[in-house]
This record gives structure tokens, sequence and C-alpha cells, in this order.
């Protein structure tokens, strides 16, 4: 099933077709630095893919780019093992990147092009990013989704290695999603962390950790679709019925909502003071979309 | 325009009294207070705050924000009205307003959807729809006044009455939103404002805005929103305008269908230079302004 042929670096492909009732890979391939695995643990009509990297990180001037295309009302679920690591950037050396082979580039990059055709779910849950000190890593991911597909994105990132006393110390964190629905596209979620290089003098300087303190994760999670409506109902219901009363400090965790596109969608942000909150949060929230992953998948994801 | 006439616009501009709606939004503000990010126990160990400090840097840290997401808007949309100004003719053409129309609607369009935040929405449309009311009603010659000789400027003034009616009449029928950045970046072009003293001056309105609402909720007082709005609201707008006043949506170049190539993805990835939300803290907590058990604000 797997193929490593003719494929660029850093280059993977996921085509995910209907055989009968099973959910089939019609293509899986991939090449350095990218590594897709495909457990045979899904419930029947899902597959489920690890996006791997080699060592589980990623260097500067390593580039991932997946293309990935889910038809025939199947679902994929997208993981990885472990949160994805960019190292820091050390300008002149470069690692695989596709593309002109020998343009410099000090930046990780990764590329998501998706395509959910009708009545198919794609679920995107990955360990959060997991930038080191002085680390530069951009990730543009466009969701394509025919008009009754569903998708359920997640994106979020830490701030670094607590164990190395790192919070929020990397260069430079750039995250685009982008969904667009039958053509018209529904959300453009980017979010750009950068340390704030040649600022004014006249005031003190103002670090990255300063503007995100004393949250050390951020998530964002964006659904929608069919398949996803009793989880917005849900979620946008309990979002409402909060009364926030004067707070005397900052709260442990906190998390807004606001519906997309008439409802059929929405986006819902969460920080948290570790990872480990953001992911028992999230496994709480949605814990209707149990059913349509299976328990086993679900629990992997979000521990319990 | 020479700059006497420029100071004169930004003079009429820059008066608090004008009818923009922006007195009932706090930007975010109220919401980061109730959360209790201005009460020193939540700040780092072994740093004191004073209430000054902490508007600071709440205004910092919200307008870089809004400044990257916004700035492009407005320079895209001047650029757009400017253009079509340039082009004004007797009898008034349909042509460019129709273009105009359309590529303002699509930034709209654009704006909407990179704004993921209903709070931000609301209290940008509002502000954007008295911004274009506040043309045609507040902006336009009366007719007392005896028109202007010159026959290109009155060219410019019908096509500018004619482009900004349709937006109001758009808006109106919902077919499209009328956002504050693109709003903005329309009038100032309309008054001949140029491009620069448009940015500059609409991230100045922007933290006077914040300081307005901080003294309404009596974190800090008059004065002391007087010296942060020539000391420290100085040099932040500066850098902001610096930093963003060269970014653009990028819209016309992206189109919605084509693919992505792997030359694309090179040069997507590493070369991303459109709006972007930089301060994602503050986006949470604006996004529960309305869950506040009593607030004063829209926003």
């Amino acid at each position: 099933m797997s193929t490593v042929e003719k494929v660029a670096a850093g280059k993977g492909r996921i085509h995910v077709r209907s055989d009968g009732n099973e959910a089939v890979l019609s293509e899986l391939s991939y090449s350095y630095p990218l590594k897709l695995l495909s457990p045979r643990l899904a419930p029947s009509n899902v597959a489920i893919v690890y996006c791997l990297t080699y060592g589980g990180g990623l260097v500067h001037g390593d580039g991932v780019d997946l293309e990935v295309d889910v038809k025939d009302r199947t679902s994929l679920v997208l993981l990885t093992q472990g949160s994805t690591k960019v190292f820091k950037t050390r300008p002149g050396h470069r690692h695989a990147h596709p593309g002109k082979a020998n343009r410099p580039s000090a930046e990780t990059s990764q590329r998501m092009t998706v395509t959910v055709g009708a009545g198919s779910t794609l679920f995107l849950l990955p360990d959060p990013v997991t930038c080191f000190r002085s680390a530069s890593y951009s990730q543009i991911q466009t969701f394509r989704l025919a008009t009754d597909a569903s998708a359920v994105l997640l994106d979020w990132i830490t701030s670094g290695r607590k164990s190395l006393g790192e919070d929020w110390v990397f260069s430079k964190y750039l995250s685009v999603n982008e969904v667009f629905v039958a053509g018209r596209r529904v959300a453009r979620d980017a979010m750009l962390l950068e340390e704030d290089h040649g600022g004014t003098t006249a005031l003190p300087p103002r670090s990255l950790a300063d503007r995100l303190a004393p949250y050390s994760c951020y998530a964002t999670l964006i659904l929608y679709g069919p398949k996803t409506a009793g989880t917005i109902k849900h979620l946008s219901e309990s979002f409402v019925a909060i009364t926030v009363f004067k707070h005397a400090s900052r709260p442990s965790t906190v998390w807004s909502l606001t519906l997309l596109d008439g409802g059929r969608g929405c986006v819902l942000r969460v920080a948290a003071q570790t990872a480990e909150d953001v992911r028992t949060w999230l496994g709480e929230a949605l814990r209707p979309l149990c059913d349509l992953i299976g328990t086993d998948v679900y629990d992997r994801t979000f521990g319990r | 325009m020479d700059s006497d006439e420029e100071a004169y616009i930004l003079l009429l501009l820059s008066d608090g009294n004008l009818p923009t709606g922006a007195f009932v939004a706090s930007a975010g503000l109220e919401s980061f207070v109730t959360h209790g990010f201005m009460s020193p126990s939540g700040g780092p160990p072994g740093k004191k705050h004073d209430k000054l400090e902490f508007t600071t840097e709440f205004i910092r840290d919200s307008l870089a924000s809004y400044a990257r997401t916004a700035l492009p808007f407005v320079s895209d949309a001047h650029t757009l009205v400017q253009d079509v100004l340039a082009s004004a003719t007797t009898p008034p053409s349909e042509a460019p307003t129709a273009n105009a129309l359309r590529d303002l609607q699509a930034l709209d369009d654009l704006y909407e959807v990179m704004t993921l935040n209903h709070v931000a929405r609301r209290a940008s449309k509002t502000q954007g729809v008295a911004l274009l009311s506040l043309y045609s009603k507040g902006f336009t010659r009366p007719a007392v006044v005896q028109g202007t000789k010159d026959a290109h400027e009155s060219d410019k003034d019908v096509q500018m009455g004619s482009l900004v009616d349709k937006l109001k009449l758009a808006v109106r029928r919902e077919e499209t939103f009328g956002h504050l950045p693109i709003c903005w970046g329309i009038l100032t072009a309309a008054l001949g404002l140029s491009l620069g003293r448009s940015q500059f001056l609409h991230l100045f309105l922007y933290a006077r805005g914040v300081l307005s609402a901080a003294v309404r909720m009596n974190i800090i007082g008059p004065y002391g929103a007087q010296q942060l709005l020539l000391h420290a609201v100085r040099p932040l707008v500066t850098q902001e305008a610096k930093r963003c006043g060269s970014l653009r949506t990028g819209l016309k170049e992206c189109s919605e269908s084509s693919d992505i190539s792997s030359e694309r993805f090179d040069n997507a990835v590493l070369t991303y230079n459109g709006p972007a939300n930089t301060w994602p803290l503050g986006e949470i907590l604006a996004g529960r302004h309305d869950l506040q058990h009593s607030r004063v604000f829209n926003s």
C-alpha cells in the first residue's frame, strides 16, 4: 500500500476512498523527513494516519508538504505521535525542503492542502507544536470542503520545553488555517507570534511571554459541517450559559467560541497553563465526536 | 492637497465628538479587566504594576494585533478609492464605481472571515457603517456652499457620492458588512487624506478609543490618559504604522480556486505577509465580552 517513489523531499500524499463499507487508503506516499503510518485500529469506514517526522521533530529548513483527499463518504483521522518539535534556526544549514534545491531558508515550514468530498469528514487532531528556543516555524493549512463535508481541525502550540525553562522564547510562529466550503472562503485564521524586534525604545521591552502570560498553551479548534452540528450546538450553549463575575486574578483556563457561516461551523479558542490542561479540556468538550472516530482513537488522542 | 488642507481634515477627523460609534467600544478592555488581568496578583511575580502600566500594556498588545490585522485592509480600500477618484469623469462613468464596489466587497468579505470573534465583528460593523453615514451626512458639500469651479473636483464629488450611496445600500441589503478598516480607508481617501496619514490616524484613534474606555471605566483618570496619549501612544502608533504600513491583504494575488503547486507552497509559506492576529489572549478575552455579568460597553 505504501509507496515511496518519486516523491519530493518532505512531500506526502494521503487519499482515502471507500471500498464497500471500508475506508481504504488508495494512496499513501511520503518522503524524508515525513513518515506516514496507518495502524489498523479504526472503526469501519474510518481511516487513521499518523504523521511522523524522523527524530520526532523538524529542523531549520525542513519542509513538509502534505496533500490529503478524503472522498466517498469516508472519514480520515490524522494524528501525530507526540508534539511536533521545531528545533532552533541555525542560518546557513538546510536539510530537506521541497521546491528549489538551493534556495537558502532558515525557516521550518509545513503545508497541508486538504480536499474533503461530499459526506466525508476530516479529523485533524495532532499533538501541539512545540517551538524550541530561537526556532522559526510557519504552517499554512488549506481545507477545501464540499457542501456537506465536515471537518474537525485542531491547531495548538505550547510555549516550549518547560524542563529547560523555555517559555515563549522561539523567534517566530506563524499558523494560517483557511477553510473553503464549495469554493467560498468561510474562515481564515492567521496567527503570528514573534518577538518584538526593533520596537520603540520609549517603553520597557515587552516579550512574547509577557503578552501571553500566564498561559503556556493556546489552541484553536475549527469545527464545520453536519457531522459536527451536535458538538457545535452543545459547545455554543455551554459558552453562552457562562456568566463572568469580576475575577480577582487571572483564570487558569479561558476559552471563547464564535459561530461561523450562520452556525454551520465554529471557531473555538482555549488557553491554559499547561498543554495537558488543554488536552483534558478538549477531551471533555469534544466528547460527542467519540462515536465518530471510536473510543480507542479518542482516548489515545485526548487521554483518559 | 497641501499640508494645511490635510491638517484641517486631520483636525476634523480626530474630533472626539464625531458620531463614529467608537464611544461604545472598549476593544476588549472591559473584558480584560473583568477577567482579572489588571490585578497585580495575576501578573509575573516580583513585578509591581500600576494602572497606567497595565493600561499601556493592554494598548500595546491590542494595538499591535489590530494594526497587523486591520491596516492592510485600510491600505487596500484607500488605494482602491483613490484610483476611482483619479479616473472620475463627466458624465460619471459606471464601470469604475461598479469595479471598485466589487473589490471593496471582496475586501469586506475577507475581513469578515478573518475576524473570528463575533464581538469584534459587531463593533467593527457598527463603526464602519457610522463612517459611511458620516461621509454622506457630514462631509458632503451642503447646498448653501457654492460648488468648486474645478471640474475634476466636482466629478470626484459626484463619483464618491455615488460609490458611498451604493455601499450603504449594499450594507442595508446585507450584501456586504461595512467593516471599520475598509470604511475608514474609503472615507479618508474620499477626503483626500494621504495613505500614510490615514493609517497613522486610524491607529491613533484606536488607541485613543481604548484610553477613553479606560477613563470611563475609572481605571485611569483623564490626566493620566493625556499623559499616555502623548508619551506612550505616540511611540506605539509610530512603531505600528511603520511596521504594518506597507502590508497589504494580498487579496488580488490569491484567487480562490487556483491549486497550490510545490512552487506556490514554497512561496506561500515563506512569504505570507498578510493580515494576522498577534495576540490570541486578547482575542479570547474580547470574545468573552458578552458573558460579563455587568458591562458598560458594546465590545
